[in-house]
């Protein structure tokens, strides 16, 4: 989603909160912390597990499904779309995978990565199984599918096939799916929201 | 309901923080129908063109139906995805087919609107440029300009900041109602007359013109319900903010078109309109109350076209997007520019349009304020009748199809006669549709512009039964908006 250089941003900050929020809780999912109530129709979003997840941030995810099991992923995609850009930046500095934001003579700098390859590995990864026609690991599938929901794979990727990308989510579990189509609908009233 | 669901809820609470209050949303909906763009802009030109001097009483009369319809509008709502578009109303109340022909029209009927609006710029911005510099090129010219602008923010996605806009918003109706105190202490010899506001003055040979204009002016009021899932409580704010945005316009449009008539007179009025015409009420103010305050009119005259015309590029973009994402125009509509968040292909084509109206007018010469802004304003204008016509009568189907505690009164009643005044209206206009074209009452072109509509619907429908035939998972979905990707699980 961003510069593997600069780390100046290609996404808008308001379509990058929701797939970041998209992410947050697709990794809770993937760890069975947390999953999609698909039967009541309203697209729950609540905890199945209450241990430690071992990291501040998705911890922090999980108090508030706990807290309030009753919402809908939509309201938690843009309750979490608020605050989740700075936590996510603040736990890639933390893990020292970004520097921390310089300021230089007034201009305030992003937070550039301390390692251009690292950075740039996860969309290689997607432009290799793209080329390739091969869905890549779940996680990765997972990454593609919120990157096309929020208009940043068209942009970014080497090719889009939307064929590709509907076969690739396609291999993703039931609630993961849904995630990603509610993180498209949300990236949709954004778009056409006046603010 | 559960217990949990009673407790404070910190999620409602930090969302609801960003929620819009009354206020914003009237801001919101006022500045779309820009009301120093349609007093100095609109007006004269109505009463030029039409000869009518009942414009006073049409947006009083006007307004009261506009209201009629809100009641059916704003409840339906409440219950309905994808408020925002009227389209979504007709296909979620009387059938996918009519919401897809109802979606035709009110792309043709925006982008009259929004195109209609280049004719005005150049007469806005000429007498300043004049003032200024001494010289201002061809209206074309200012034209491009405004369109190159508007394109860049549509792309860019900058809708005007809302506090510049209530500030600019507040200026302008200060400006006009300056105006309006300076036309009254100034009455023509004869005194004031209050003849614009008797149904007899409107109801005249050329009513039907008058009305499809002063119908333009209200354009924008309807965007009110798309706040509905952003404002503080959907029950409660939508409908008075839409109750008070037609309020304030139809009560400051009224007696703004009938102040001007004040200091001409009622008969002096049809004739200084024709002669001074988008300048009319700045001459007015400067003679009363000094060249400075009419400057400032005229400065916020070329701010309110531009706001107007950007809002109006939004709109229409945006409503071309969700076409797109529901698969009823092709998916590149659907497209976002990621960068920016706009809705990219519905503004580039909003863009390209502008550039053609503005080229075959300028190549073949054509007046920009009575033939364009005044042509296109009029005929997006009854393409906005037809689509509240559509809107009200889906509110009704809508409401016997799926039975709710609302009243009778606001899913029946109110609807029912918001349907009827408006088919009357319509029938008015078309009867005076020679009249707003400025052509002979034989002539072709009169039927040729609303039976573009027609077509559309035609086509809209032909479009819905081929989508039904080879696409069902798209027809499926019709009218939901950005909710169609989601096949309308909410």
């Amino acid at each position: 989603m961003h510069d593997s250089v600069t780390g100046r941003t290609r996404l808008h900050p308001r379509l990058a909160s929701l797939g970041l929020a998209g992410a947050v809780i697709s990794e809770l999912m993937l760890a069975e912390r947390a999953t999609l109530d698909l039967a009541s129709g309203q697209d729950r979003l609540y905890a199945t597990s209450r241990d430690a997840t071992g990291d501040p941030l998705t911890q922090s995810v999980l108090d508030h499904l706990i807290a309030e099991p009753q919402h809908p992923v939509a309201t938690w995609l843009h309750f979490f779309a608020r605050t989740i850009y700075a936590d996510v930046t603040g736990r890639m500095i933390a893990a020292k995978l970004l520097k921390p934001p310089a300021r230089h003579l007034l201009k305030q700098q992003p937070a550039a990565p301390v390692n251009t390859n690292t950075a740039a590995w996860p969309l290689a990864r997607l432009n290799l199984s793209v080329e390739r026609r091969k869905p890549p690991v779940i996680r990765d599938c997972v990454l593609f599918g919120l990157f096309v929901a929020t208009g940043g794979a068209q942009r970014a990727l080497r090719e889009h096939d939307p064929a590709f990308a509907a076969a690739t989510i396609a291999v993703l579990s039931a609630p993961l799916q849904k995630l990603i189509v509610q993180t498209q609908v949300a990236v949709g009233e954004a778009v056409i929201s006046r603010r | 309901m559960s217990l949990t669901e009673q407790r404070p809820s910190a999620v409602s609470a930090a969302l609801a923080k960003d929620r819009l209050g009354v206020p914003s949303v009237v801001f919101f909906v006022i500045s779309a129908a820009a009301p120093l763009m349609v007093v100095a802009g609109s007006v004269p030109t109505a009463y030029a063109v039409t000869g009518v001097i009942g414009v006073p009483f049409a947006f009083l009369m006007l307004g009261a139906i506009f209201t009629l319809f809100a009641v059916g509008y704003v409840t339906m709502a409440r219950h309905v995805v994808n408020a925002g578009a009227f389209y979504a109303y007709a296909a979620q109340g009387l059938g996918r087919t009519q919401g897809v022909a109802t979606a035709w029209v009110a792309l043709l009927a925006y982008n009259a609107l929004q195109l209609g609006l280049y004719g005005i710029i150049g007469s806005a911005a000429e007498p300043l440029l004049l003032d200024w510099f001494g010289g201002s090129p061809a209206w074309w010219v200012i034209a491009l300009v405004a369109w190159a602008l508007t394109g860049l923010l549509g792309l860019l996605r900058v809708d005007v900041n809302g506090k510049i806009l209530s500030v600019l918003l507040v200026s302008e109706i200060a400006v006009v109602l300056v105006f309006d105190i300076g036309d009254l202490l100034h009455a023509a010899p004869s005194g004031i007359s209050f003849e614009g506001f008797t149904p007899g003055s409107l109801f005249v040979p050329g009513v039907g013109a008058a009305l499809a204009t002063v119908v333009a002016g209200f354009a924008g009021i309807e965007s009110s319900v798309v706040f509905a899932e952003e404002s503080k409580d959907r029950n409660r704010t939508v409908p008075l903010a839409t109750y008070l945005g037609i309020a304030i316009i139809a009560v400051l449009y009224a007696i703004s078109a009938w102040a001007q008539t004040v200091p001409t007179g009622p008969d002096g009025i049809v004739k200084a309109a024709s002669e001074q015409g988008t300048e009319l009420i700045f001459n007015q103010a400067a003679a009363h109350l000094g060249s400075a305050v009419s400057t400032i009119g005229s400065v916020l005259f070329v701010t309110s076209s531009m706001a107007c015309m950007i809002a109006f590029h939004n709109t229409t973009a945006r409503y071309i997007f969700a076409l797109g994402r529901e698969n009823v125009l092709p998916s590149v509509f659907g497209r976002t520019s990621a960068r920016t968040a706009a809705p990219m292909a519905g503004s580039v084509l909003q863009t390209v349009l502008g550039l053609i109206v503005i080229t075959v007018y300028a190549v073949f010469g054509l007046d920009p304020v009575t033939k364009l802004f005044f042509t296109f304003g009029a005929f997006g204008g009854l393409g906005l009748l037809t689509l509240l016509t559509v809107t009200s009568i889906s509110v009704i189907v809508f409401f016997a199809r799926n039975p709710s505690e609302e009243t009778v009164w606001r899913t029946r009643v109110a609807p029912a006669l918001a349907a009827l005044a408006l088919c009357v209206i319509i029938g008015m206009t078309l009867i005076n549709f020679d009249t707003v074209l400025d052509v002979a009452p034989d002539a072709a072109i009169r039927w040729i512009l609303p039976g573009i509509y027609v077509v559309a619907i035609i086509l809209g429908v032909a479009w819905a039964r081929v989508l039904k035939a080879t696409r069902p998972e798209v027809y499926a979905n019709i009218g939901l908006g950005a909710q169609a990707v989601s096949g309308g699980s909410k």
